[in-house]
């Protein structure tokens, strides 16, 4: 099949080799981690072979290695983070290198010696924590009934409890007061005081042989004792105070002291777990990939996808690694087997940004278009129509090049480099509109429009061209359609694109028409492309296609109209600006005016950065996107080193 | 400025207005039912930006209402 632009050409292989090298394959192929091992089973008819069983002792030293990696991830848990080594890749490596024996018996030997150790440090440091936590919730409630026991002798033969109450039920302390008398005959005492705005704390006094009745008694009622660590049980309530609060002020020191010896521990253990769990790990999806190769008497067959250009890179390793024993060809496939291969984008560095953007709705299938530079071209063109500031542009500039600074990799740094060219479209056309902070450019430093201004006065202008660069979008759009369909020889295709093609342009004539821009002689050609046009796009829907057809002509209307939001959320941020500008000048006090002017504005920036992001997305996936691609294609996933 | 100025300038108030309130209420109904299969399944996010985006077609339409009615008003002028 030819393969078409920016997609990395893939190929599908077929590797066979004597069993006895598969092992040594499956390593070799790991770490080149350029091929996507497919199940054997589902390659087709062409191939038609049982996939290899595992025996006893793999399926074995795969649980094994398993259990082995569940317990190194809890270990390492325990532990605190690795720090950022230099050489981890090294290392990495290094460990990789090593045969699974080695790795197995040195995973055992790692648990046995470091594991008891970081698990009655992390025991004991858990259980300081709790106590902590326990002793600080006594102390703080025991300090509010500290006033009232104060009060109250310490007597032999007598036994002393506290409640708490909630203040709105305290008066079923009158009611204890009578049963208590009835209980013990006046020998008892309460003493009760609100502590907060919520509780009353009573502390109770009482002959200790009443002690079950007593109790009894406070249960019914249910009414919460304040009940003391088992260790100070029988202790007064003072002398309890006093050692809680020198246990509080002892613990924190125990804790850093375990916390310590945790990081020594870590400092010794923690890289060489990181590097056997990693390498184990990789052990671990070699056994599992064992499952989806093919098998004859002697042989092991294994099929996979890889990029076409890695195929002599492949070859050559597995010469060096393997030896002649393994063999390596492509397979030949058809259109609809290319189809379903996986999909690598191979964009230019300065496209490779806008990726993410085209992956957050789902990866082209293979042979499909790649949307991605096109993406690149109009997204941030868009963004910087809708939000045309020079100011706003120069601080997204500002912040986004912060953001860079501070994001290495991942989704965000490739945001913040979408951003940057945002930011320059945006300086751009706050030229070309002549907006500084909106109109404030031109008072202060007399900034004039390049092209023209945005405001009530060039609406329709404004709404024109909106319009225009949504017919010129969504016309490529359906250009790159057509061109797909003619590429996949999709009668279907090309007949509804071409038929939504031809009927845009007709509507848009006869538009032009009844504005009396174009002569009405030319009407009837008009109506005689639309009717084709509609034709064309009814044609495969079959009996519905009188319905449905001429729906789907005015929904390529409406995709074009939906361009106008380029410049109604434009022209809303302009009189945003405005707004806070004229706030500014109407305030008495300088002072106050410029604040709430530069509240307004950053309110304004940040509603400007979110909606213009939002709105030109929506532009390319809602308007422009349904127009040609042909999405559904599953990421490429290597078989490879996990890493550290 | 007549009653009939008036009128046509209520008239694009009311053409934004209630495309407005249009798209938030489909908005409101997308966005809770979407932000709900986030939870579940984030690699949805993609798909649930154009369904949350949709809606607001209908105010850009009635933006476009709006502003002919206000240019209409403007040639009278």
């Amino acid at each position: 099949m030819r393969e078409r632009i920016v997609l990395l050409p893939m190929t599908k292989v077929q590797i066979i080799g004597s069993k006895g090298k598969l092992e040594a394959t499956l390593r070799a192929l790991q770490r080149l981690g350029t091929v996507e091992i497919k199940d054997v089973t589902e390659h087709g008819p062409a191939l038609v072979l049982p996939r290899m069983t595992l025996d006893q002792a793999v399926l074995a030293q795969r649980e094994e290695i398993g259990l082995l990696v569940t317990r190194l991830e809890s270990l390492g848990a325990l532990l605190p983070p690795l720090a950022k080594t230099a050489d981890l890749s090294r290392l990495y490596e290094e460990a990789s290198l090593k045969s699974t024996e080695e790795l197995v018996a040195e995973a055992r030997r790692v648990l046995s010696e470091a594991g008891p150790r970081a698990q009655s440090l992390a025991l004991r440091r858990d259980e300081l924590e709790a106590e902590q936590a326990s002793l600080t919730r006594y102390h703080a409630t025991l300090r509010r009934v500290m006033p009232l026991a104060a009060g109250i002798p310490e007597l032999g033969g007598y036994e002393t409890v506290a409640l708490l109450i909630e203040r709105r039920s305290s008066g079923v302390l009158d009611l204890i007061r009578q049963q208590l008398n009835a209980l013990t005959g006046d020998h008892f005492e309460i003493n009760a005081q609100h502590v907060d705005q919520e509780t009353t704390a009573a502390i109770v006094v009482f002959p200790r042989e009443q002690s079950a009745q007593v109790n009894a008694l406070l249960g019914r009622e249910n009414i919460s004792q304040l009940r003391l660590p088992k260790e100070l049980a029988g202790v007064s309530f003072k002398e309890a105070l006093a050692t809680m609060a020198a246990r509080l002020a002892a613990i924190p020191g125990e804790i850093e002291r375990v916390r310590e010896e945790l990081r020594r521990l870590g400092e010794e253990w923690a890289l060489w777990l990181a590097l056997l769990r990693a390498a184990l790990g990789d052990r671990l999806r070699g056994i599992e990939v064992v499952g989806q190769v093919g098998t004859t008497r002697y042989a092991f067959v294994l099929v996979g996808w890889m990029a076409r250009r890695d195929l002599g890179a492949l070859k050559e390793a597995l010469a060096a690694a393997v030896g002649p024993q393994v063999l390596v060809g492509e397979l030949d496939l058809s259109r609809e087997e290319m189809k379903r291969a996986p999909v690598a984008l191979a964009n230019p560095r300065p496209v490779r940004p806008f990726e993410f953007l085209v992956a957050l709705v789902a990866l082209p299938r293979y042979g499909a278009l790649d949307p991605t530079p096109l993406m690149a071209l109009f997204m941030p063109l868009f963004f910087g129509l809708i939000l045309g500031d020079v100011a706003y542009g120069a601080l997204l500039l500002i912040f986004t090049v912060l953001l860079l600074r501070r994001y290495r990799q991942g989704p965000l740094r490739s945001l913040s480099q979408v951003m940057i060219v945002c930011g320059l479209w945006s300086v751009v056309f706050g030229f070309l509109f002549g907006e500084f902070l909106g109109s404030f450019g031109y008072r202060a430093f007399g900034l004039k429009p390049l092209w023209m201004e945005r405001s009530g006065e060039t609406l329709m202008s404004l709404l024109v061209f909106a319009v225009a660069v949504g017919v010129a979008h969504v016309m490529l759009g359906l250009v790159l359609g057509i061109w797909e369909a003619v590429q996949a020889r999709s009668r279907r295709e090309l007949s509804e694109r071409l038929g939504k093609f031809i009927a845009l342009i007709a509507l848009f004539w006869l538009l032009a028409i009844v504005a009396e821009r174009l002569p009405r002689e030319l009407s009837t050609p008009a109506v005689v492309a639309l009717i084709v046009g509609v034709a064309l796009l009814s044609a495969p829907m079959g009996w519905l296609g009188g319905i449905l057809g001429p729906i789907e002509a005015l929904g390529a209307l409406g995709n074009v109209l939906s361009y106008l939001r380029l410049a109604a959320i434009g022209l809303s941020s302009f009189y945003l600006a405005e707004v806070a500008n004229q706030l500014y000048g109407m305030a008495t006090n300088a002072a106050v005016g410029a604040i709430v002017a530069v509240l307004l504005h950053a309110l304004n920036l940040a509603l400007g950065i979110v909606s213009s992001t939002i709105q030109s997305l929506r532009l390319h996936y809602v308007e422009f996107f349904t127009k040609f691609y042909d999405s559904g294609g599953e990421p490429f996933r290597p078989f490879k080193q996990s890493g550290v | 400025m007549d009653l009939g100025t008036g009128l046509l300038a209520i008239g694009a108030g009311l053409a934004v207005g209630l495309a407005a309130l249009a798209t938030g209420w489909a908005q409101a109904r997308i966005g809770s039912a979407g932000a709900g299969a986030l939870t579940e399944k984030p690699e949805l996010f993609g798909s649930i930006l154009i369904m949350l985006a949709l809606p607001e077609t209908l105010v850009i339409l009635g933006f476009a209402v709006a502003a002919m009615i206000i240019l209409l008003l403007k040639a009278g002028a």
